[in-house]
């Protein structure tokens, strides 16, 4: 033992090997035989320790400032409504937020809303035609194969199908209903609301087929036969109130019901690798 | 301590009226099992049947125990399964990252810190730390093959399944990968298909070769390769006796028969000899009996 200890600042370079050649000699001969400085090397080489964690951590963060993605505008969206971060980011990755597609129903609404804006029987026709079907596709887009590129490592993953389908489809009519009742303000007359539960009708007839076809093939199919329809009625009665009836609008309730129960009964058979792949 | 397994039998799987796989009897356990078979073998759907991408038309399945028919149970081999496919699409727009922490979020991994760290772990993995901000669609095929494989190394799974891992990786790359593989090997069952023979013979205790949907040949890889011991030689020219015949490098022809010779200089039999003299790499097209059913 002896009288003589190392200072702060000694004690300091040694740990932090900044010291000379001679002070580092110096120090390791007196911390041979004391103790107490020995322990205040261990206690400051502890501290310097955590540092090295904490600098860790700072790469990390800045890895993680280099590497994770921005959140897209739809999935600080899809937070701002409330949905966790993490189902936002996985309901935001379907091709159906993709601005190019979503420019694209923009405009074949916004041609719709216009031609029937302008007056014409036929425009609203042609409105009623578009809006119901706009929905369907859109949903059968949000998790469709064809355009679903990762769907295969993504199928083996214990994530609920039923969940992210039902997520994407919710999401995406949360973002389609209100743009086309926006653009059907211009539509003239109560036809501007006909389409809402035709369109209900179709997205839940589009899951349920998704359970036998894939989503897009099931909404085109849908889209067809509601087009030749919306044909055939304008060039039988050439007025859209038709399809307000109660009785036919009562008839989109029902095909809705019916349809949303074919899906959940046959809900194991969604999201699989077919042979139509 | 349980050891993890995985059993088939009489596994089969057909597509319309086209049968890839029939009468599969397998059992595997941790180690490294390499599958061979040319083109159109069945290859891919016994790695899909084993990922429970598809369910079998007929016989019974269990990986680690569980029914992968029952939903939860399926779900439960999911938890404990990598799976990198033969083909992966990549969201547009995405880079290494991105697609690595999408999969990892539908793989429960919700908390962000943790799971930042396992994607950079996997990433590194592979060798891609530095390009984990790229985007990849301007990867080669190389790195995009080791993006889809550092997903499915996601929390070091007992049960990994590869569709070809290394095709279009660079030799250097391949050896860092068997390294890993080997290493995980040690506690998981990781079952890989793949076209190269040598990555079998350096990887694999265990290959199984397909043909036309059916196991040709299933056991330790020194023994198949020891099949063919005697039977491959060199000569200056191709000689008529020879199953297959091929001009090396040397300048001289590379012999393999059906049956062993003692006339001839005889060479080391790899296990692509053996595989060559097995029938694979011969695919032959499919009988009136595959295509009945």
């Amino acid at each position: 033992m002896t009288a003589w200890h190392l200072d702060d600042d000694a004690l300091r370079r040694y740990v932090e090997r900044t010291d000379s050649l001679a002070e580092g000699a110096s120090a390791e001969q007196h911390l041979l035989s004391c103790e107490p400085c020995r322990a205040r090397v261990t206690a400051a080489a502890s501290v310097i320790e955590r540092s090295v964690i904490d600098f860790a951590a700072v790469w990390d963060r800045t890895r993680d400032a280099v590497e994770v993605p921005r959140p897209s505008v739809f999935e600080r969206l899809l937070r701002g409504a409330g949905l966790p971060a993490p189902e936002a980011r996985l309901v935001a990755v379907a091709s159906a937020f993709r601005s190019v597609w979503l420019v694209g129903v923009a405009a074949v609404l916004t041609f719709a809303a216009l031609a029937a804006a302008l007056g014409h029987a036929r425009g609203v026709w042609l409105f009623l035609a578009v809006a119901p079907v706009v929905p369907c596709l859109v949903v059968a887009s949000s998790y469709d194969p064809w355009m679903d590129p990762a769907l295969e490592p993504e199928l083996v993953t214990p994530y609920p199908a039923l969940r992210l389908i039902l997520l994407r489809t919710i999401a995406v009519l949360a973002l389609a209903l209100p743009a086309v009742l926006l653009f059907g303000l211009v539509v003239p007359g109560e036809t501007a609301f006909a389409w809402l539960l035709p369109a209900v009708g179709f997205v839940a007839v589009v899951l349920a087929a998704s359970t036998w076809i894939s989503p897009l093939r099931a909404a085109i199919a849908v889209s067809t036969v509601w087009l030749a329809a919306v044909w055939l009625l304008a060039a039988r009665s050439g007025s859209p109130e038709s399809v307000l009836q109660a009785r036919v609008q009562a008839g989109f309730l029902a095909l809705a019901a019916a349809s949303f129960s074919i899906f959940l009964i046959r809900r194991r058979q969604l999201r699989q690798l077919r042979p139509w792949r | 301590m349980v050891t993890a397994s995985i059993s088939l039998r009489d596994v089969g799987r057909t597509f319309g009226a086209t049968r890839a796989l029939a009468g599969v009897d397998l059992d595997l356990k941790p180690g490294v099992t390499g599958l061979l078979g040319p083109n159109g073998a069945g290859k891919t759907t016994l790695l899909r049947l084993l990922a429970t991408a598809l369910p079998p038309s007929q016989g019974q399945v269990r990986v680690l125990g569980l029914d992968p028919e029952v939903p939860a149970e399926r779900t439960g081999i999911r938890r404990q399964l990598g799976y990198q496919p033969q083909e992966v699409g990549f969201p547009r727009g995405f880079t290494a990252f991105a697609f690595v922490d999408y999969i990892a979020l539908l793989k429960e991994w919700s908390q962000p810190a943790a799971r930042h760290a396992e994607v950079r772990r996997v990433l590194d993995l592979v060798g891609l730390s530095d390009l984990g901000s790229k985007r990849i669609r301007a990867m080669s095929g190389g790195q995009r093959r080791r993006v889809s494989l550092a997903q499915a190394l996601l929390g070091s799974p007992p049960v990994l399944i590869l569709d070809e891992p290394t095709t279009g990786v660079d030799p250097e790359q391949r050896v860092t990968l068997r390294t890993v593989l080997a290493e995980l090997a040690r506690t998981s069952i990781v079952v890989l298909s793949t076209h190269q023979t040598e990555d079998v013979a350096a990887l694999c205790e265990r290959v199984i070769v397909l043909d036309r949907g059916r196991v040709r040949y299933d056991g330790p890889v020194t023994d198949l390769t020891g099949q063919a011991a005697g039977r491959v030689w060199l000569a200056d020219e191709p000689d008529p006796a020879a199953k297959v015949s091929w001009r090396t490098g040397t300048g001289r022809y590379r012999n393999i028969g059906t049956r062993v010779r003692d006339d001839v200089e005889h060479a080391e039999p790899s296990l692509e000899d053996a595989y060559l003299l097995l029938g694979g790499g011969s695919p032959e097209p499919e009988t009136a009996e595959e295509v009945a059913s």
